[in-house]
């Protein structure tokens, strides 16, 4: 996204705007999250508090959806500046 | 389409086009969407629910980075084959319109 024809004002309000949408998107991927692991790991209901077991698949859950959501963030970014490169050529 | 800035309190005069803010809003829906997408076909596809450690293995990782290319190949092959489907319709309706 490239703001440089863009004046002051625009930029300030694209900003805000924009600010707000990923405020938005960050509660997503965490009710997101939350259904994931907790589907994933949560089957035992003889008791009302989470089992050790179950405690660590949330952890170990939660740790891997984070990493695997950087790598893909990481290959997003790559392909990225390479359409970008492309484009300039 | 240009609007004024409501509440501006004399401090800026400058005119903001919604247009261009409706262009950047799409493109961060766009590029959020289909990022979202991404992360949990890829997710779905490369990591079993076993969760025996946090870390990603060799072998997710590798998955991952291969899943992402695909989907991208992917998005481009369905893109080209829209893009000739529109092309096709729109000659053949050139040549009814006749």
């Amino acid at each position: 996204m490239d703001f440089s024809h863009y004046n002051d004002a625009e930029r300030a309000h694209i900003l805000k705007l924009l600010e707000q949408k990923q405020m938005r998107d960050f509660m997503k991927f965490y009710s997101n999250l939350v259904d994931r692991c907790f589907n994933d790991c949560i089957n035992d209901f003889t008791s009302k508090t989470l089992t050790t077991k179950e405690e660590t698949c949330i952890q170990r859950c939660t740790e891997k959806f984070l990493k695997h959501n950087e790598r893909v963030g990481q290959r997003f970014a790559e392909y990225n500046q390479s359409v970008a490169a492309q484009q300039q050529a | 389409m240009s609007f004024l800035p409501f509440g501006g309190g004399g401090s800026s005069q400058q005119t903001i086009n919604q247009q261009n803010v409706a262009m950047v809003e799409q493109e961060y829906e766009a590029v959020t969407e289909t990022f979202y997408r991404i992360v949990d076909s890829c997710f779905k596809k490369c990591i079993p629910p076993k969760y025996i450690e946090g870390e990603l293995n060799k072998g997710e990782s590798v998955c991952i980075d291969r899943c992402f290319n695909k989907y991208i190949e992917v998005t481009t092959k369905i893109g080209e084959a829209l893009a000739k489907k529109g092309q096709e319709a729109g000659a053949r309706a050139g040549g009814f319109g006749v």
